[in-house]
């Protein structure tokens, strides 16, 4: 039996509670600063710059994809398809000589596809997100073995083809390169849905109880569906900045993107008390595992433990996180 | 003098700020059935969680026949003989009855569970104790409510349980089946054992307990005879106020029908209905279990598309695919069950408020927050709903605070028919009356009100008329004043469809 | 008092059709399998000789094996993937195993320590998914997703992402050796299939588990330490990845790069496996057929010359056609 008092009891619930909020933004800020003295070139303009427009532009672009989709309530395992599924008929209606905006409508348009797929399974079959888009997943992967002859990669580097990948990758506006343009203004997009639209607050409801939803006159199927195709579409848009960047598509590359993607949402759940993804949230979880990723090669670890190092730290990140909540309650 | 079953003494219980138990004491004999009431909140869950091991007390003594207990998980207090009889069933769906019955006892050959002998003593038990005959292989989420409750108690039996706590037993069991469970109550008693009976139907607190301890505020007000102070007295020491004023009278002009059912038809669940709802009525629709009045309030709701018939709102006729259709025209619903249909208890109360009014909260698909805090604040100053702000997440609100969250919903979303299925169901005696008065607000706002409640006396005295469904038909209609609990019983269970049926 | 009271007479009929619909679609599970075991029987050269046949259980044994511990994972846990719990990290570990043993083989150790060494990873990196979902309380989705990424990463750090080759007279036993006309891999998915029925559907720790699974209020308030078997089943499921992995070397005669890409099959078995049961709850037999039949698929699949770019599509579509068809039967 404890012998705490009233007041003892109250203050280090409260400490915990707070403290479980800021262990990821603590965590964040401990690793970038052990890697400023620890990596030497870390903080350097041209790194942070490298790091921002090649690795966390498209890692952030399918997060929030993922972050609109966990809001929800669901889950999203086929981003890869839809990452792939766009870069692939991107390539290749840019190899058959199509313009390249078309070349963009019809790559966003295959991954419009894959989200109407989720969506159809998902509202009509009645079958749980993980299942339904782990079908996705499956039936993805052998559309791009059987279009590309087992998984050969689709090389366009020849300077003819140049134009469009460099209209893209390469240009930029007001000394802001297109591909970082395109991400904010995916980011605005995306905290406007979610934190300050009707459509943000029905995702909310979703996401804690569907049912409720449901008899409070929302249209549950139509907003799911707008849920799994922004995902699907926002993953076909980092799609085609990969390939853009270079100039391939190679099958099967998307599925990297699966578990960060899931990773830096969830990450981003504990900066909130109530768990719950939210746009600032699943940025700080992107910065992180990036972060992580960059300072680790800078100090010389290679990918394999770069991998365990970013799998200890997620461990730990979370673990203090939820431990700490627990506790609290 | 033997020790007592059960002797709990000065319990105290502190979740953060809020002292849930105060210096509560909890005494039962052996052979006797011990009643424990209160309101919601007074405390009774808690003290029977704590003897069960599910919360540990802050301070305070539990022994169970003189033995001091210290630390009690679930598996200790078992070994004690102590069985729980949870409200919410707590069985595992995909066992089996024999399953639910052995589990943490199973008989075995070896390493092996024998389950012929596990199926043969399961039925045995069941025969001996309820006269049940049920095949023990059939799986749990098979069984009614009343079936599942019979598992539970077994699973008691067969673990040669000394002391048996049964937490709401009777609250989603027909007249039949509470009959025969007190009679294995009365039996297990003679038996030696010691049973704490916790209900909210004072009548079945009379008809069964010899003791009953009072609970309010987390403290223990008074440990009476049932049959020497009476239901009334009882419920004077739970709430400490006179009950006189349980159901609030309003004065409203019934206007014009807004909304009529005209031979509504859904196959197998009812046919053939025809009603109008006024404005400022409330319209009452009772009948027994599987009658047919949820189904015909789910109808109304866009929840079932109806065979034949029509209903005609505004004028026009309805079709409505779901309930977003019915929402849109105009109906709300306040569902029975409120965690599962009715508030988002992971939501804040502002967000859970506002939720089916966003339509009218925004501008071009954005919310607009400074209209939605006025109109949410405006609410919940309104229903005097008990939380800090509207920040607050739902699930930390007591059961009546978060019944009226729901309501304030609708409220916020000017529905013309209001449908509410059992809204009093698992709350207190306090937030009743509340709920009552939010009623008479929305009829005297010139709203229509479908009452769909299995509590005959609250159906009685807050409907201006009632529709009594017996097998799917409407075979009765009262007006406020010819009505009392006892002839609705009658006609709900048939027995007035019967005599007239004889008299044809 | 509450006036209500039962209309026996459309409950009835209501509760049989239900059992009616359960029926024909459990029975409807096996005839598809009956049936396109049929249908390569007819068409696939060679398919219904003894040789492939015993090939293709002795090819399932991994899976059988390794869909297994997924399966006990599902049965503590639920089998709601999303909210209930789920070992993401069984292929990674099962790689990170095999590095384990090989390694230490290559280094000499000999197989007294490189197994039980190979065995005991696996069981530590179970022990963190249980560190993860019950004392931390982390998502099993997510608590498990970052121990699979600390498993793969060390697997490839142990073997720098090559193949490692071994060699010992125990692999060539379990590769080629046999009993009774029965290959020793076939031999060890018999006998861990019979020890498995025996924990999991004879035991009062198998009911438990189910208990712990189907709902872990009741479990707990019936005295059961729901946390242990939970714990239990994540350290099994590891155990069973140390199991599979010495056979995953003795096959291949290495430890290779890209186990942890079995993931995906392991879950098709063991939700698949649900089909097979009466109660659409996952079990033993119910995961080894699926195992065999998705041996079976890929093998006829082969045998007819289709490309084996269709195994992953077909795969997934069987999970839709699955989880569509259980969940229809649940509501009907």
């Amino acid at each position: 039996m404890t012998n705490q008092t009233d007041t003892a009891v109250r203050e280090s619930r409260f400490s915990l509670e707070a403290a479980s909020n800021y262990a990821v933004i603590v965590a964040f800020i401990a690793v970038v600063i052990f890697f400023t003295f620890a990596a030497p070139g870390f903080m350097s303009g041209e790194n942070i710059f490298n790091l921002i427009s090649n690795k966390v532009v498209l890692l952030a672009i399918v997060a929030l994809g993922m972050t609109i989709v966990i809001g929800a309530g669901g889950i999203d395992l086929s981003v890869g398809v839809s990452i792939d599924l766009s870069s692939m008929i991107f390539i290749m209606m840019i190899a058959a000589g199509y313009m390249g905006a078309f070349a963009v409508m019809g790559g966003l348009g295959a991954a419009f596809c894959v989200g109407l797929l989720n969506a159809f399974l998902i509202n009509k079959l009645k079958i749980n997100p993980f299942l339904a888009t782990l079908g996705v997943l499956f039936i993805g992967k052998s559309i791009q073995q059987l279009s590309t002859q087992g998984g050969v990669p689709i090389y366009l580097t020849r300077a003819e083809y140049a134009a469009p990948f460099d209209a893209i990758a390469r240009t930029s506006l007001l000394g802001i390169p297109t591909p970082i343009i395109i991400l904010v203004v995916c980011i605005i997009g995306v905290y406007l849905a979610l934190h300050r639209s009707v459509f943000g607050r029905y995702v909310a409801a979703l996401g804690a109880q569907a049912d409720v939803a449901r008899y409070s006159g929302i249209r549950v199927p139509f907003h799911m569906s707008i849920v799994f195709i922004s995902c699907a579409v926002l993953s076909g848009i980092t799609g085609i900045l990969l390939s853009s960047t270079v100039r391939s598509y190679v099958p099967l590359a998307g599925d990297a993107f699966l578990l960060d993607a899931i990773g830096a949402t969830f990450i981003g759940t504990a900066i909130s008390a109530e768990r719950r993804p939210s746009v600032l949230g699943t940025l700080i979880g992107v910065a992180l595992l990036a972060v992580m990723r960059n300072g680790l090669l800078l100090i010389g670890w290679n990918f394999f433990w770069q991998q365990v190092g970013i799998g200890v730290l997620v461990f730990l990140v979370l673990g203090l996180s939820f431990g700490l909540r627990k506790r609290a309650e | 003098m033997t020790a007592a079953a059960i002797e709990m003494r000065s319990i105290n219980k502190i979740f953060g700020p809020v002292k849930a138990l105060d210096d509560a004491d909890l005494v039962v004999e052996a052979g006797t059935i011990h009643g424990l009431v209160g309101q919601n909140g007074a405390g009774k869950s808690t003290i029977i969680k704590i003897l069960a091991g599910i919360y540990r007390r802050t301070s305070g003594n539990v022994s169970v026949f003189g033995k001091p207990l210290d630390q009690i998980t679930p598996a200790s207090i078992e070994a004690e003989g102590v069985h729980f009889i949870h409200q919410d069933r707590l069985l595992v769906p995909t066992a089996t009855v024999a399953e639910a019955i052995f589990l943490r006892n199973e008989p075995r050959v070896g390493p092996f569970i024998n389950y012929r002998e596990m199926n043969r003593r399961a039925s045995e038990l069941l025969k001996l104790y309820f006269e049940l005959d049920l095949d023990p292989r059939t799986l749990i989420s098979e069984l009614s409510t009343a079936q599942q409750k019979i598992v539970q108690i077994t699973r008691a039996l067969a673990h040669d349980a000394k002391v048996m706590v049964l937490d709401e037993p009777t609250a989603a069991l027909v007249s039949r089946e509470v009959e025969s469970l007190f009679s294995v109550l009365r039996r297990l008693k003679t038996d030696g054992l010691a049973i704490v009976f916790i209900s909210h139907y004072m009548s079945e607190i009379l008809e069964i307990c010899d003791v009953v301890t009072v609970l309010r505020n987390g403290t223990d007000v008074g440990v009476v005879d049932p049959s020497e102070v009476g239901i009334q007295k009882i419920v004077e020491m739970m709430t400490n106020r006179d009950t006189s004023e349980m159901y609030p009278r309003r004065e409203v002009e019934i206007g014009a029908p807004v909304m009529s059912v005209r031979n509504l038809t859904v196959d197998g669940a009812f046919e053939d209905v025809s009603f109008d709802i006024r404005s400022g009525e409330i319209l009452g629709l009772t009948g027994l279990l599987g009658s047919g009045d949820k189904e015909v309030l789910n109808t109304l709701f866009g929840q079932i598309k109806p065979d034949a018939g029509e209903i005609i709102l505004h004028d026009k006729q309805q079709k409505f695919g779901s309930p977003v259709d019915a929402v849109n025209a105009g109906v709300a619903k306040i569902p029975e069950d409120r965690r599962a249909h009715g508030v988002a208890t992971g939501l804040s109360v502002g967000e859970n408020m506002s939720l089916a009014s966003l339509g009218q909260l925004s501008t071009r698909g954005f919310v607009d927050r400074k209209k939605e805090a006025e109109v949410v604040d405006g609410l919940i100053r309104d229903l005097g709903i008990k939380t800090p702000d509207r920040h607050t997440l739902v699930k930390n609100l007591s059961g009546g605070n978060q019944q009226k969250v729901v309501v304030g919903k609708w409220l916020g979303c000017n529905s013309e028919i209001s449908l509410l299925d059992e809204p009093t169901v698992a709350v207190d005696v306090g937030a009743k009356v509340e709920i009552y008065n939010l009623m008479n607000r929305l009829a005297s706002e010139g709203k229509g009100l479908v009452f769909v409640s299995s509590d005959l006396e609250e159906v009685t005295e807050m409907c201006d008329r009632v529709l009594v469904i017996y097998r799917g038909k409407i075979i009765g209609e009262y007006k406020r004043g010819e009505i009392d609990a006892d002839r609705l019983l009658a006609a709900a269970s048939g027995a007035v469809a019967e005599t007239e049926r004889k008299r044809a | 008092m509450t006036a209500v009271e039962h209309a026996p007479a459309t409950s009835r009929g209501w509760f049989n059709s239900k059992v009616f619909a359960k029926l024909a679609i459990r029975l409807g599970a096996f005839a598809a399998f009956a049936g396109i075991m049929i249908y390569f029987a007819l068409t696939a050269r060679g398919f219904t000789t003894t040789y492939n046949m015993i090939n293709v259980v002795e090819q399932s044994t991994i899976l059988g094996f390794l869909a297994f511990a997924m399966t006990v994972v599902f049965i503590g846990t639920g089998t709601d993937v999303q909210k209930g719990g789920i070992d993401l990290s069984i292929a990674a570990n099962a790689g990170l195993c095999a590095a384990v043993y090989a390694v230490m083989m290559r280094e000499g150790y000999g197989n007294y320590v490189a197994i039980p060494a190979a065995i005991g990873t696996g069981m530590v990196i179970g022990f963190f998914n249980g560190l993860a979902v019950v004392t931390l309380k982390i998502m099993p989705l997510l608590g498990t997703l970052a121990v699979m990424n600390i498993a793969a990463g060390v697997e490839l750090t142990l073997t720098e992402n090559t193949v490692v080759p071994v060699q010992s007279d125990l692999m060539t036993v379990l590769a080629f050796g046999r009993f009774l006309g029965i290959s020793t891999l076939a031999w060890c998915l018999i006998i861990g299939s019979v020890l498995l029925v025996w924990a999991i559907h004879y035991s009062k720790i198998g009911l438990r588990l189910y208990a712990v699974g189907g709902h872990i209020e009741a479990a707990r308030a019936a005295g059961i330490n729901t946390g242990r078997y939970v714990y239990g089943a994540y350290i099994f499921s590891g155990f069973m990845a140390g199991v599979a992995s010495i056979l995953i070397v003795s096959r291949l005669s290495s430890s290779t790069p890209g186990t942890g890409l079995m993931l995906l099959p392991i879950l098709a078995a063991a939700l698949l496996g649900t089909v097979f049961s009466r109660r659409f709850i996952p079990t033993i037999g119910g995961t080894l057929l699926a195992a065999l039949f998705i041996g079976f698929l890929a093998n006829g699949f082969q045998l007819l010359g289709i490309s084996s770019y269709w195994v992953s599509g077909v795969q997934g579509a069987l999970i839709l056609l699955v989880v569509t068809v259980t969940s229809f039967a649940k509501k009907h």
